[in-house]
C-alpha cells in the first residue's frame, strides 16, 4: 500500500480524540474510502486511528421513536437487522446500494456521512429522518443535525481533534420512508442522482432530500402533502428540488442528465410514499 | 470409416479448472524469482509534449532503488509492421498515460515512492485528438517522420507527412456506376468510442537479462513466438537467445497479443546488471498505459433496388489509432475485407484509414475491428430495410451471401462456408420476430426487438501456421506441446479431446504442458483470430497421425505384418481382426523388446503443424484476394425493455446462432459465447474511454469505467450452435471464440429503433445517451 | 512496525508488519499465498475476497494490522485433505471456470453466502457475486456452479438428516 502513515488501536473515545489532537491523524473505520484515498495519493495522514475496538462505537438501538448507529457498525449489519428493515427500511436500502457486499461488511454508516461525497447514498435518508449527529472531541462532546453537518464537496463541520460517535435518526412507527437511486448500471455504482423521502402523515407533511446535485447532499424544505393529492405533492415536491438543485457535469453524469433524472425520482418517490398516480 | 466419436464433441470438462478453483494455477502475477527486483512508472500527464527535462537525481537516492531509466537511453523500435513506437518516450510523449521513466528498486513501494519524486518538466504541444480531424491537413502531426518508420512493405502504405498510417481500399465493380443507377439510396454515420479489454489480470512481465545478450521471460501473454520474435527484431538478437515462458494467464482478449511489458522489463533487468526485474501494471496503467481497441467513426453508403437488392456499397472507416499503429494498420486492413457484413455486393468501394491521434494507442481486441465495422453495417441494413419498406429479415435475406456469390475480395462462397441464412432464420424464429413483443407492465416502458448478422475470418498473415508435438509417456500417455496459449478459451481441453480420439486412448491419458515454454513448445503464431482450435487441432491430428505411424511400423516389426496392416485402437495396436494379438502402447512408446533383447523402435514423437493455405495478399489498390482461410457466421436477435423516463435498459431475451461447423466440446463453446455475448454487451451499453478537452485520460479505473456485472446479465440468454461443416477444419470445426460479441450492439441499436423510433448512432447507449435522445423527441413533437 | 496474530486457514501466524501493508499484500507476498489476487487495487472488482471471520472482505482495502486476532480464509484453505469441497468441484463441473483469475474471489464470496444462508435464491446467489468482476464467462455459468453447490450440500444435508447423521 502506498503512503507512509502509521497506526494505532484505540479501546476509548478519549484514546482517539487525543490522537486526533496530535494533527495529521484520520480516523481508520471500515477504511474503504480512506485507503483509496490514500492509495490514490490524495490524502496522505500521519497516522490512522483504529476505532474499531471501541466498545461503545459497535451499539445500534432501534427504539420506538429513533435508531441509533454508533461509528463502527458496518452497513451490512443495517441491511441484516429485521428490526432496522423494518424501523427504517429506506436507510436498509440505501445501505444495500452502496458498493458492494464485501466492501459493506467493512465499510461503515457514519464512514459514509464523514466522508462526505455529495452523492453519499445514506445521507439523503439520514436527512429526512431529521439525523442527529453525536461527535467527541478533545474538548468535549457536542450534537450537531446532520443537515449543518455537510458543509462542502468532502467537507464536514469536524474539527481536526473530532470524531463521530453515533447518529441518531428519528422516525416515529407512523412515518413512512423511502430510497431511490439513478445508477449507470446494475452493478455497483455511485449515484447519478439519489432521493431520499419521508412522509409524516400526522404531520401531512412530505420532507425530501437529494444527493449528487449539489456540493452537499441537500434536505428540502418540507412540502405539506396529502394522501388524497399525491399528484399536487409530486408537482411541488419536483418544483421545490429544482429551485434547490446545482448539479454539475462530470465524468459519470452531465448536469442535464441530473435534471433530466431529478423530477423522474422525486415523482417515484412520492409515489412510494403517498400511493399512485403521480 | 465412420465411427462414433468418444471424445471430440462431448461436454469434457475442462483439466485446468482444478488448478484454477484450489488458487494452486499460478499467473506471472504470482511468480517471483530469487533477487527479484520490481518496477514502477512515471506516465505522462500530457497529450503531446517535448520531454524538457527529467530530474531524478532524489529518486536515485533512495535507499532500495537500483536504476531509474529513461527514453533516452533506449535506442529500440518496436514494432513489426510498423515500428512507431519507443520503449519509453525518447524526446516526445504522444499520449497522456505513455511510460516517460522506469525505476528499480527492491520493493514495488519504494519503486512508487521513487516515481513520486521525480521531477518531468514539459513543454506542451499542440495535439490532436478527433481522427477525422487529425486526417486534415492542419493538423498536428503525431509522427512528423512517419516517412522514416520502417514497415511491413507491399502490405501496409502510410502516407508520409501525414496522421495516416495505413489506407486499405476495397474497388470492387464500379460502385459509381451502380449507386447513380440504384432505386433507393441511404447514408448514415457511426461511432465507436476506445474501449479496453480489461483483462482480470493486468498485464505483468517477468524479465532476466542473461550474459552474452540472452534473455529470459515470464509474461502474461497470448503469443510467446510473437514476444520472442519482436524482441528479437527490435534488440536484434538471435531468436534462440530470447526464451519465453507463458504460465496461467488471466484472460488476454486480444490485448495481450502483441508485445506489451515485455522490452522494458528486459532493458530494467539489463539496466540492473541481470537481476530479475518484475513490471505489473496497476488497473490504472491498464486503462491508462496499455493499449486499448481503437475507437471508428464509419460511414455507410447503401444502394439498393425495389426489389430489396443492393446494388452498391461504399464505406469509409477513420481508425483511431491513438499515438501507435503497429497493431491497429492490421485492424484498418482486416475491418475493410470485412467492412460489408456478409452480403453480396457486386460494386463496393471501402476505404479503411489508420489515423494516429494523441491518445491510448490501439491493438487487437475481440472481434479484431468487426464489432466496430458491423455496428455501422448492421445498423445501415435496418436502416434500409426500412428505406424500401421492407421488412429487416427479408431484406437480409434478399442479399446474404450463397453458393455461387462472391466476397467484396472476390472470394467466392460456397457451402463449406457455412450457412448465415440458417443463422438469421434461427434466431428469428426464436425471439418470434413476426410477432410484436408484449406489452410491458408500465405505461413508461417500451419494448422492442432487433437482430443483426455477424461475421468473421481469421485475421492473420498469409504464412500463419502452427505446430505440435506429442510424445508419448512409459505407461502409454501422450503429453501434448504446443505454444498456442489457452487464456481461459479452453482450447487445451479441446486438443487433448482430438489427441486422445486420434490416439486411440482414454481422455485422462492425454496430457497437455499447460507452461508455454518456446525452448520447448513447438511454434505457433499467436493465440488470436479465432484461429487456435482450427490450427491447433489440425496439427495436433498430424501429431497423432504420426505417432500412430510410429508405432504401427514397430508394431508391425513385432508382430511381423506389413504396417498397412496394423489397426490401433483402446490404446493397443494389432493386424486388423486380430485383436488377441494386440500390443499395448505402453510396451512400444519406447521403444519394442523382443523376448530375446532386441529392441527397436524407440521414443514415439509425433509432430504435426499446419500453415494457412491459399491465402495471398491484397491487391492495393482493388483489395481483391483471399485473405480468409474460413470464415464463420452468425446472428444475433434481441428482444428488449426500456424505461423511456430514466433511458434504462433492460434485456430480455438475447439470442445467438453461429455456425460453428462442429462443436469440438458444447460445454466450453458455451462458455466462450457467453461470455463473448456479456462482452459485447459491455461494448453496447456501458463501455468507452472518456478524455477531457486536453487529451487526459477521465476514466482509468472501476469505478468510471463499467464492465458487466452478475446483476447486468440478460433476463434470458439462448444460445444455439449449427454445425454445417468447415471443409479443412478438425472434424469439421470452425473458429468461434471472437464471433459472439460482434453484432451486440449493432443488434440492441436496431431493437432500440423497434422501441423507440429513434436511430443510436454513437456507442455506448448508455442511459444518459438514450434518455437524451428520447426527450429531444419528445420537446421537437 | 506491528506484531500481528493471524490465524489463516486454520494455522495461526505471527508475523511483524508495517502499518501500510494490507491484508492482501501479507497474504500473497509473506505468506505465499497467491490464490488470492489483485484486480485493481480499489476494492471494485473482488478479486482480492477473501473471508474475515467468515465474512466476505476485499482484503486489498484492508490493513494486515486491522486482521490481528482475527481469522483469515483463503482459497488455500478452501479443499480439505486434498479434496476438492462441494463448491469447488460444482464450480468444475457446471464449465465456471475460464481464465480462472475471478474465481477464487468468486469462490470465496459463494463461500461466505452459504455461510449465512444455506439455500439462496438466483437472486441471493447473483446479489452475492455481484462484487465480483468476470470478463470470461458472462457469470451464468458461474451462478449455475452455485446452485449446483447450493442443491448438493442440502441433498447431502438431507441425506444426513434421513440418516440420522
Amino acid at each position: 500500500m502506498r503512503g507512509t502513515f502509521e497506526y494505532v488501536k484505540v479501546r476509548t473515545v478519549d484514546e482517539a480524540c487525543r490522537h486526533l489532537a496530535e494533527g495529521e491523524a484520520t480516523v481508520l473505520a471500515g477504511g474503504t474510502d480512506l485507503l483509496v484515498e490514500i492509495r490514490n495519493g490524495l490524502r496522505s495522514p500521519r497516522l490512522l486511528v483504529d476505532c474499531k475496538s471501541v466498545e461503545t462505537l459497535d451499539q445500534l438501538d432501534v427504539r420506538q421513536d429513533e435508531v441509533t448507529v454508533g461509528a463502527s457498525v458496518p452497513l451490512n449489519l443495517l441491511i441484516e437487522r429485521k428490526d432496522v428493515r423494518e424501523a427504517v427500511p429506506a436507510l436498509s436500502s440505501a445501505a444495500a446500494s452502496i458498493g458492494t457486499y464485501q466492501l459493506r461488511n467493512r465499510a461503515t454508516l457514519i464512514g459514509n456521512i464523514c466522508n462526505a461525497s455529495p452523492a453519499a447514498d445514506s445521507a439523503p435518508v439520514l436527512l429526512v429522518l431529521r439525523a442527529e449527529v453525536h461527535i467527541c472531541g478533545a474538548s468535549g462532546s457536542r450534537t450537531l443535525p446532520l443537515r449543518d453537518f455537510f458543509v462542502g464537496v468532502k467537507k464536514t463541520a469536524l474539527r481536526d481533534d473530532e470524531l463521530v460517535t453515533a447518529i441518531t435518526m428519528h422516525r416515529p412507527a407512523r412515518l413512512r420512508t423511502a430510497f431511490r437511486k439513478q445508477q449507470r448500471i446494475r452493478g455497483h455504482d455511485l449515484a447519478v442522482v439519489n432521493v431520499a423521502g419521508a412522509y409524516d402523515p400526522e404531520e401531512r407533511q412530505l420532507r425530501l432530500a437529494v444527493g449528487s446535485c449539489a456540493p452537499t447532499p441537500l434536505l428540502l424544505e418540507p412540502i405539506p402533502a396529502d394522501r388524497s393529492n399525491p399528484r399536487d405533492a409530486a408537482v411541488q415536491a419536483v418544483e421545490a428540488a429544482m429551485r434547490a438543485v446545482s448539479p454539475i457535469s462530470d465524468v459519470r453524469a452531465s448536469a442535464d442528465h441530473r435534471r433530466a433524472i431529478l423530477p423522474v425520482l422525486i415523482r417515484r418517490t412520492v409515489e412510494d410514499l403517498l400511493g399512485g398516480g403521480v | 470409416m465412420a465411427r462414433e466419436l468418444t471424445y471430440v464433441g462431448k461436454p469434457v470438462a475442462r483439466d485446468d479448472a482444478v488448478d484454477k478453483v484450489t488458487g494452486a494455477a499460478q499467473y506471472t502475477h504470482d511468480l517471483g524469482l530469487p533477487g527479484m527486483l520490481h518496477a514502477a512508472l512515471v506516465l505522462s500527464p500530457h497529450a503531446s509534449a517535448r520531454i524538457a527535462s527529467i530530474d531524478a537525481r532524489d529518486a536515485e537516492a533512495l535507499p532500495g532503488v537500483r536504476a531509474v531509466v529513461t527514453g533516452k537511453q533506449l535506442p529500440y523500435r518496436l514494432g513489426l509492421y510498423m515500428q512507431d513506437k519507443r520503449i519509453l518516450a525518447e524526446d516526445t510523449v504522444r499520449y497522456q498515460g505513455e511510460a516517460v521513466v522506469a525505476v528499480v528498486a527492491d520493493t514495488l513501494e519504494t519503486a512508487r515512492a521513487a516515481c513520486r519524486t521525480i521531477d518531468v518538466t514539459y513543454e506542451p504541444l499542440p495535439s490532436v485528438l478527433d481522427p477525422r480531424e487529425a486526417m486534415e491537413d492542419s493538423a498536428h502531426r503525431v509522427h512528423p517522420d512517419l516517412h522514416t518508420y520502417d514497415h511491413m512493405e507491399g502490405v501496409f502504405f502510410p502516407k508520409p507527412h501525414t496522421n495516416i498510417a495505413h489506407h486499405q481500399k476495397i474497388r470492387k465493380g464500379s460502385f459509381e456506376e451502380a449507386i447513380a443507377a440504384a432505386d433507393v439510396r441511404w447514408t448514415g454515420s457511426f461511432d465507436n468510442p476506445p474501449v479496453q479489454h480489461v483483462p482480470m489480470e493486468t498485464h505483468a512481465t517477468i524479465a532476466q537479462a542473461l550474459p552474452q545478450r540472452r534473455m529470459e521471460l515470464w509474461t502474461s501473454s497470448q503469443s510467446p513466438y510473437t514476444v520472442r520474435h519482436l524482441m528479437s527484431v527490435c534488440f536484434g538478437i538471435p531468436h534462440a537467445s530470447i526464451r519465453v515462458h507463458v504460465p496461467y494467464v488471466g484472460g488476454g482478449f486480444g490485448g495481450k497479443a502483441g508485445l506489451g511489458l515485455e522490452p522494458l522489463a528486459y532493458v530494467l533487468s539489463d539496466a540492473v546488471g541481470g537481476r530479475p526485474v518484475k513490471v505489473v501494471a496497476t488497473r490504472e496503467e491498464e486503462f491508462n498505459m496499455l493499449p486499448s481497441r481503437q475507437g471508428l467513426h464509419s460511414t455507410v453508403e447503401i444502394g439498393a433496388n425495389r426489389d430489396g437488392k443492393i446494388v452498391a456499397l461504399k464505406a469509409t472507416y477513420v481508425w483511431d489509432a491513438g499515438a501507435y499503429a503497429d497493431y491497429g494498420v492490421n485492424i484498418g486492413r482486416a475491418a475493410a475485407y470485412s467492412g460489408a457484413g456478409p452480403y453480396c455486393i457486386d460494386n463496393c468501394w471501402i476505404d479503411s484509414y489508420v489515423v494516429y491521434t494523441n491518445k491510448v494507442y490501439g491493438t487487437a481486441y475481440r472481434g479484431f475491428g468487426h464489432l466496430e465495422v458491423l455496428w455501422g453495417i448492421e445498423r445501415a441494413m435496418d436502416q434500409m430495410a426500412r428505406a424500401l419498406g421492407m421488412d429487416p429479415v427479408a431484406f437480409r435475406s434478399r442479399n446474404l451471401l450463397k453458393p455461387g456469390d462472391t466476397t467484396i475480395t472476390g472470394e467466392p462462397f460456397t457451402p463449406g462456408h457455412g450457412n448465415p441464412q440458417q443463422c438469421l432464420d434461427v434466431v428469428a424464429e426464436a425471439i418470434d420476430w413476426g410477432s410484436p413483443p408484449d406489452s410491458p407492465d408500465d405505461a413508461h416502458r417500451v419494448r422492442g426487438k432487433g437482430l443483426a448478422m455477424l461475421h468473421k475470418a481469421p485475421a492473420m498473415p498469409t504464412f500463419t501456421s502452427c505446430s505440435a508435438v506429442i510424445k508419448l509417456d512409459e505407461d502409454g500417455a501422450a503429453d501434448i506441446l504446443i505454444s498456442g496459449v489457452d487464456y481461459g478459451q479452453g482450447t487445451y481441453t479441446v486438443l487433448r479431446q482430438v489427441a486422445a480420439e486420434e490416439l486411440r486412448i482414454p481422455l485422462e491419458k492425454v496430457h497437455i504442458t499447460w507452461e508455454c515454454d518456446t525452448a520447448f513448445s513447438p511454434y505457433d503464431w499467436q493465440t488470436v483470430a479465432s484461429r487456435f482450435a482450427y490450427m491447433g487441432g489440425n496439427a495436433v491430428i498430424e501429431a497423432a497421425q504420426d505417432c500412430l505411424r510410429q508405432i504401427r511400423s514397430v508394431a508391425a516389426r513385432a508382430l511381423d505384418v506389413s504396417p498397412d496392416a496394423i489397426v490401433c485402437e483402446d490404446g493397443a495396436a494389432f493386424p486388423e481382426g486380430q485383436p488377441e494379438r494386440a500390443i499395448p502402447y505402453e510396451q512400444l512408446s519406447l521403444g519394442y523388446t523382443f523376448a530375446n533383447g532386441n529392441s527397436i523402435g524407440g521414443p514415439v514423437i509425433g509432430h504435426g503443424r499446419y500453415i494457412a493455405t491459399g491465402l495471398t495478399h491484397l491487391d492495393p489498390e482493388t483489395g481483391q484476394g483471399l485473405p480468409a482461410q474460413y470464415w464463420t457466421y452468425g446472428a444475433h436477435a434481441v428482444e428488449i425493455e426500456v424505461d423511456t423516463q430514466t433511458g434504462e435498459i433492460e434485456i430480455l431475451n438475447l439470442v445467438t446462432a453461429i455456425d460453428a461447423g462442429k462443436v469440438l466440446n458444447p460445454k466450453l463453446c458455451d462458455g466462450q459465447i457467453v461470455g463473448g455475448v456479456i462482452q459485447g454487451l459491455g461494448s453496447a451499453l456501458w463501455e468507452g474511454f472518456v478524455f477531457d478537452e486536453n487529451g487526459r485520460f477521465l476514466n482509468p479505473a472501476f469505478v468510471d469505467y463499467k464492465i458487466p456485472t452478475a446483476k447486468d446479465i440478460p433476463r434470458r440468454t439462448q444460445r444455439i450452435l449449427l454445425e454445417n461443416p468447415q471443409p479443412g477444419g478438425p472434424y469439421g470445426a470452425r473458429g468461434v471464440a471472437e464471433h459472439p460479441m460482434i453484432s451486440i450492439p449493432s443488434a440492441i441499436g436496431n431493437a432500440l429503433y423497434d422501441a423507440l423510433g429513434i436511430e443510436f448512432t454513437t456507442l455506448p447507449l448508455d442511459y444518459e445517451r438514450i434518455l437524451r435522445r428520447i426527450r429531444e423527441r419528445t420537446d421537437a413533437s | 512496525m506491528h506484531d500481528i496474530r493471524v490465524t489463516v486457514n486454520g494455522h495461526q501466524e505471527s508475523a511483524s508488519v508495517p502499518a501500510t501493508q494490507t491484508l492482501l499484500e501479507f497474504l500473497r507476498d509473506r505468506l505465499a499465498l497467491t490464490g488470492t489476487k489483485e484486480g485493481c487495487g480499489i476494492g471494485e472488482c473482488g478479486a482480492c475476497t477473501v473471508l474475515l471471520d467468515g465474512r466476505p472482505v476485499t482484503s486489498c482495502l484492508m490493513l494486515a494490522v486491522e486482521a490481528d486476532g482475527r481469522s483469515v480464509e483463503t482459497i488455500e484453505g478452501e479443499a480439505v485433505g486434498g479434496e476438492l469441497s462441494v463448491l469447488q468441484q460444482a464450480f468444475v463441473d457446471a464449465g465456471a471456470v475460464q481464465c480462472g483469475f475471478c474465481t477464487p474471489g468468486m469462490i470465496m464470496s459463494a463461500r461466505g453466502l452459504f455461510q449465512r444462508n444455506a439455500d439462496p435464491s438466483d437472486e441471493e446467489i447473483v446479489e452475492a457475486i455481484a462484487g465480483n468482476l468476470c470478463r470470461c464467462t458472462g457469470y451464468e455459468a458461474i451462478v449455475a456452479a452455485i446452485r449446483l453447490a447450493r442443491d448438493r450440500l442440502n441433498a447431502a444435508t438431507a441425506k444426513g438428516d434421513r440418516d440420522g447423521t
